[in-house]
């Protein structure tokens, strides 16, 4: 259904164009659940922003395909894309407050998003946006409809934001660190409700985080991104347990929950290299405890067993620890 | 005062409560916590938003008054002493906080904000302040180049060993951790927790860990208390509180966090809470979790539960909670 195809993307700066990610491609198919996972400045989040056409076009260029249906995003015009946007492509992201607009209500904001792709009337689209909260877990809704956002708490805007893209029926949602703000047990509720709703209505899910728990709990397919690349691309539950590239492993072992108490955590040396200083080669090796010559040569995405791929020119020799050592 | 075995913070029914705009009515942020910590103990603080975790750290480093309650700091009242004699006090008690950037004054270079602390307190001669902000910055893992350098080039990572080294300068004795690894990427989030337990170890600190993260409250902590709307629901030790929570928050909170672990080897139930933390301006009468607990009976509502002591050193308040 979408297929990302050697998808990079470069920011203007004052000396040209910095590339910020470098030919990212996967794909997913109807219903799947995929988590995009990595640290900060990996490029997870400009990936679901350029597949939504909401980068700046003046201060961006993305090159590549993003085939949704076959067609190609990427050479869309912005009426085009509007028409895309928010209809086929449902969106959420981190902080619900800076989402939503405070001066209008929650029922007039859903309600808006609803009419701009279906032509009805303001009562038929009350109706329906009563319902688009009653489906999200929104207790009284219709009295909620015409509340203001800072009448709900953290919990509920992220409902709000869930029904306001989920109300257009979209077949994919992308979802940038959705429970992150959230409390532990307001996160339960909102990846429960979202599971819920995926496999009830089909919807497919591009999940955005940092956060490996969550996502071992809701996707069903991971990629693994680094320093703009996509590095590993697997089931989840195969790349929690058997890593292949050594950034995922390094990931999962820096997991408090899976050391022993007080034992020292092993942690992944150095960081990440600037958009503007980075190397030849392997863009993970000068953290890497397994690197070794030929790890400066070019490194490409290859497939080593059936739905998995590393970027890892030694990953056939590794044997790497997962979330169980 | 203090003795061998005097602990180094003692809290007695602390209470800390916020006037609003609205006269009469006060938010409840901390609501009757009592607690003692021990040398060279880890005592970790866990919580979700609204809960007085914070509010607690604040009051224990003396940024805070509080409403009611008493705190000793090594057997010593600081609320009984003047702002000169406080001043000389506090050096020994010690934060760190959850932003590391915003802890940092970004056109000030790193050693002087390292060297601060030791300005305020005085006593050293520039050279010596500058030596003894040296030393903690190699102490963390900062190169003595950087120290000229300024905040915004640094990562976030090494602007926290930056804070860490600024609270060093004044030998602590007691440092309260507040969310200190929250705004740093996984991959070093490790490194920064295992520096906590290094400078421990060689410095006998010791620390209070405040923090919503489970994982992170479980491997530092030695014991752990379990805030609810500004209460302690449980207190013990971390294991036993791992392997077996008392309280049903405590059960629902552990049941709700994401475990990196494939589908076949996640075997604990959800309990999912409904609905969310009720306001500190007016909490549930009985029991302040009672609202979400999916054992509450008419009795939790008529009567606060007691703190009880189910099991050696494990503390909860819940009327049904069994050992």
């Amino acid at each position: 259904m979408l297929e990302v195809r050697g998808l990079s993307i470069a920011f203007a700066s004052p000396t040209g164009f910095t590339p910020v990610t470098r030919e990212v491609s996967f794909s997913i198919a109807p219903g799947e659940r995929l988590g995009v996972v990595g640290e900060s400045g990996c490029g997870k989040s400009v990936t679901g922003l350029s597949i939504l056409g909401l980068l700046p076009r003046r201060h961006s260029r993305v090159t590549g395909e993003i085939l949704f249906d076959g067609e190609d995003l990427n050479r869309m015009s912005p009426d085009q894309m509007r028409a895309v946007r928010g209809r086929k492509i449902g969106m959420i992201f981190q902080e619900p407050m800076t989402a939503l607009d405070p001066v209008f209500t929650i029922g007039e904001q859903i309600g808006e998003a609803y009419r701009q792709h279906f032509p009805v009337s303001r009562a038929q689209a009350r109706e329906r946006v009563i319902e688009a909260l009653a489906r999200v877990g929104i207790p009284l809704p219709a009295r909620r409809h015409d509340e203001y956002p800072h009448q709900l708490s953290g919990g509920m805007r992220q409902r709000v934001m869930i029904a306001m893209a989920l109300i257009c029926e979209p077949r994919l949602l992308i979802a940038d660190e959705p429970t992150t703000a959230l409390d532990v047990t307001v996160q339960a509720q909102i990846t429960d409700l979202l599971l819920e709703l995926s496999s009830t209505q089909g919807t497919a899910l591009m999940f955005i985080t940092h956060d490996l728990g969550v996502v071992a709990e809701v996707c069903t397919r991971m990629v693994t991104m680094y320093a703009g690349e996509v590095v590993e691309d697997a089931p989840t539950d195969e790349a929690l347990l058997r890593p292949r590239h050594p950034y995922t492993s390094g990931l999962l072992r820096s997991l408090p929950r899976l050391a022993p108490r007080k034992a020292v955590l092993p942690s992944i040396p150095g960081r990440v290299p600037l958009p503007t200083e980075m190397p030849a080669g392997c863009r993970f090796r000068e953290r890497c405890p397994h690197a070794a010559p030929g790890c400066e040569g070019e490194q490409v995405l290859a497939g080593i067993a059936p739905q998995r791929s590393v970027r890892c020119s030694r990953a056939a020799a590794l044997e790497l620890p997962g979330a169980v050592a | 005062m203090s003795g061998p075995t005097t602990p180094v913070l003692q809290v007695r029914d602390l209470k800390i409560h916020f006037a609003t705009r609205e006269q009469g009515v006060t938010v409840k942020a901390v609501d009757g916590v009592s607690f003692d910590v021990q040398a060279g103990e880890t005592f970790g603080v866990i919580g979700e938003s609204g809960s007085g975790k914070t509010t607690i750290g604040r009051a224990l480093v003396s940024l805070l008054k509080p409403t009611a309650g008493t705190m000793l700091h090594d057997g010593q009242n600081l609320a009984a002493l003047s702002a000169n004699q406080l001043r000389e006090a506090r050096r020994a008690y010690q934060i760190v906080f959850q932003d590391p950037s915003a802890a940092l004054n970004p056109r000030q270079t790193i050693l002087d904000s390292v060297c601060e602390p030791l300005e305020i307190q005085g006593g050293l001669s520039r050279i010596e302040r500058e030596a003894r902000a040296i030393e903690a910055l190699g102490r963390v893992g900062i190169a003595s180049e950087y120290a000229r350098r300024y905040p915004h080039m640094l990562s976030g990572g090494q602007k926290q060993r930056v804070n860490i080294a600024r609270v060093l300068t004044l030998r602590p004795r007691l440092i309260v951790c507040d969310e200190v690894v929250a705004a740093l990427d996984v991959s070093i989030r490790g490194d920064v927790l295992n520096l906590f337990a290094e400078l421990q170890r060689d410095f006998g600190l010791t620390y209070v860990f405040i923090t919503h993260d489970l994982s992170v409250v479980a491997h530092v902590s030695d014991r752990v208390a379990v805030t609810y709307l500004g209460r302690f629901v449980e207190l013990g030790p971390t294991e036993a509180i791992n392997e077996a929570p008392l309280h049903p928050y405590t059960q629902a909170l552990m049941s709700a966090e994401p475990v990196a672990l494939p589908s076949h080897l996640r075997t604990t139930q959800r309990i999912v809470l409904e609905g969310e933390i009720p306001s500190p301006i007016d909490p549930p009468s009985g029991c302040r979790f009672r609202t979400r607990c999916r054992h509450a009976q008419a009795e939790c509502a008529s009567r606060e539960p007691e703190w009880r002591e189910l099991r050696p050193g494990h503390f909860v308040a819940c009327h049904f909670a069994k050992s």
